[in-house]
């Protein structure tokens, strides 16, 4: 792990709402310069560690650093540094386009005003159109210029792509990437259209029912994981070596998400490099069904019959 | 800063305007009329000298009393208007964002909510005071107009003056502090308008009676606020320690009773008896300048308490 100060760094950070806790010993370290996707179920508490990032959510534990200053202070130096996409896309709906940039104009010293009007005209969307007649697309297309003009040192990103259309997905994307492309913006985004972010992302946060399941780089995250297939009759333990994250089984065959630290030789498994998608959907169902546990080598890998 | 802080404003702000200027129009016209009235009736008809048909004299006075009501109908929106145009501006001033989420938008901007907090602060005060010192000549002229005497009375005071503006102040920041913490436009609002009846009735019967010393006189003073009348011992001009205005009543009551008293004379002598004189104590219209700076100076200094009050709620507000 390098020394340099962490882009975001939250230690045993957790956000309770009455009794229920929103997010919980959420510790992650996201190093400067990355593309990091948060993914994980609706109410897991990603929109609450954006927040809390952002500096507009209360902590109720730990703490949160943004390059190594807290967010909560709300001083102008970590203000600038954060870009913060609201996922309700907050805007000023009486206000026109072109105003509505010339507030971030007004507010941010290192607006790049040249980029914010290049993105909306490239997107299409007039400058003299009122925001709150814009659709719901549009609006969170500009939303997102005013953040990329901001010219931000950290973006955090709540559902960027939500309520876009396909084409949108990938202009926006397209957007994100040319203007995180110098590698001195570092990007944290949540979203559910996880087929989207393996292509843009290197490193992934993955958050269920309000706790960290995985911070990695994503490499490393797809080479330590494999899925594997054997039949029902042959294979009833798991091979020695690996934590079984989940396992799927039919009649005939049963099907095992793995963490490896080496290449699994067990004949009786055919090993398969899994994707994004499927790693994390694993995470997700077992995380969402209860059933998540470290499987120990060796252990029996039956029951459950879905 | 200023530009966008003034474009958020702009619709309320107008529509208040409009409610302002109809009600400007409304008083000029209901004003003229009564002066109008009042000039028939006393003079040019000389219903005072009963030289007009006595029908027509009781027509012109049904005239000029009808007038009369509905200025103090008038009055009374006059009264109320710097509190009500403060309440409205002020109270969604911070609560409106937080209401549909702006907050989050203009607190993520590279300027401290502070300086945000203020730029929009100041650009709504200066708003509120450009109406309302807009309003003062004409209300100067007005409360002339319907004849309901001296400016230092309550009612005729509120509106006279410089007073209204640091109402107004204070009923905006009032509504804005109300708005960052119950973080509801309308429940600030709502709020608000008990609060700010309580702030100006207590001021009013409680603190300005005594911001200036008050004058005494032995005789009805004339264009004066009277605050009390009554016996008092000779020497003084206000009830001894311990007593109230209403002591000296009681004195000469149980002497009268004693005495069975029947006539003036009677009175006096309990009056000499009891070593008492009659006074009224009262603010005179020399007086009235000086009350309203004193005055102005209260709402104005509450103004600032509020200020701060919605500065700490604003920087505290996390979700």
């Amino acid at each position: 792990m390098s020394e340099a100060v962490a882009a975001l760094e939250t230690i045993g950070l957790g956000k309770r709402y009455g009794r229920r806790w929103g997010l919980r010993d959420c510790s992650v370290r996201l190093p400067a310069g990355r593309i990091a996707a948060l993914v994980g179920p609706n109410g897991a508490g990603k929109s609450t560690l954006l927040r809390m990032a952002a500096g507009i959510t209360r902590p109720s534990a730990g703490e949160v650093r943004v390059f190594g200053h807290s967010p909560q202070r709300q001083t102008v130096d970590v203000l600038r540094k954060i870009g913060y996409l609201d996922q309700e896309r907050p805007l000023y709906r009486a206000f026109r386009v072109g105003q509505m940039l010339r507030f971030g104009e007004r507010l941010n010293p290192n607006w790049d005003a040249m980029a914010a009007h290049g993105y909306l005209s490239e997107l299409g969307i007039p400058g003299n159109a009122k925001v709150g007649k814009l659709s719901v697309g549009q609006q969170a297309q500009v939303a997102m210029a005013m953040c990329l003009a901001k010219q931000p040192a950290l973006l955090l990103l709540d559902e960027p792509l939500a309520a876009l259309d396909p084409v949108a997905r990938e202009g926006l994307m397209h957007l994100l990437l040319g203007s995180v492309a110098d590698g001195q913006t570092t990007v944290l985004l949540s979203s559910h259209a996880i087929a989207d972010l393996a292509t843009v992302c290197d490193y992934i946060i993955i958050l269920s029912a309000s706790r960290v399941l995985i911070a990695d780089d994503l490499d490393y995250v797809l080479a330590s994981h494999r899925l594997l297939v054997g039949s029902s009759q042959g294979a009833s333990h798991a091979p020695a070596g690996v934590v079984v994250v989940a396992r799927t089984s039919s009649e005939r065959q049963i099907e095992l998400l793995v963490r490896v630290e080496q290449p699994v030789t067990d004949p009786t498994w055919r090993v398969i490099e899994p994707t994004l998608e499927e790693i994390v959907l694993a995470y997700l169902r077992e995380q969402s069904t209860g059933t998540l546990s470290e499987v120990r080598a060796g252990e029996s890998v039956e029951g459950q019959q879905r | 800063m200023i530009e966008p802080a003034w474009r958020l404003q702009r619709l309320v702000f107008l529509v208040a305007l409009v409610v302002v200027v109809a009600f400007a129009i409304w008083l000029a016209v209901t004003g003229s009329l009564q002066a109008a009235a009042w000039t028939t009736y006393n003079v040019t008809h000389h219903c005072v000298n009963v030289v007009a048909t006595r029908n027509n004299c009781f027509a012109l006075g049904q005239n000029y009393e009808n007038l009369d009501r509905l200025a103090r109908v008038n009055l009374g929106l006059a009264v109320a208007m710097p509190g009500l145009l403060g309440l409205v501006l002020g109270a969604p001033l911070v609560a409106r964002e937080i209401e549909q989420g702006t907050n989050r938008l203009a607190w993520t901007q590279s300027i401290t909510r502070t300086r945000w907090l203020l730029v929009k602060l100041c650009v709504g005060a200066l708003g509120c005071c450009v109406v309302v010192g807009a309003m003062t000549p004409l209300l100067e002229w007005w409360t002339g107009a319907i004849h309901r005497g001296a400016r230092v009375v309550p009612s005729l005071f509120d509106v006279s003056g410089f007073v209204a503006v640091s109402y107004v102040l204070f009923a905006f920041m009032l509504g804005a502090a109300l708005g960052a913490l119950i973080r509801r436009a309308g429940w600030a609002f709502a709020v608000g308008i008990p609060l700010y009846a309580l702030a100006r009735l207590g001021v009013q019967n409680f603190a300005r009676p005594a911001l200036v010393s008050p004058s005494t006189a032995a005789g009805f003073p004339a264009n004066a606020w009277v605050l009390q009348s009554g016996y008092v011992p000779l020497g003084r001009s206000s009830p001894a320690t311990g007593q109230t205005w209403e002591s000296g009543y009681q004195l000469v009551a149980n002497c009268e009773s004693k005495i069975r008293a029947v006539s003036q004379a009677d009175e006096n002598r309990c009056i000499a008896q009891n070593k008492l004189h009659y006074l009224f104590q009262y603010q005179p219209s020399s007086h009235f300048w000086a009350l309203q700076g004193v005055e102005s100076a209260i709402f104005i200094g509450a103004a600032i308490v509020l200020l701060g009050v919605t500065v700490v709620a604003v920087r505290r507000w996390r979700t």
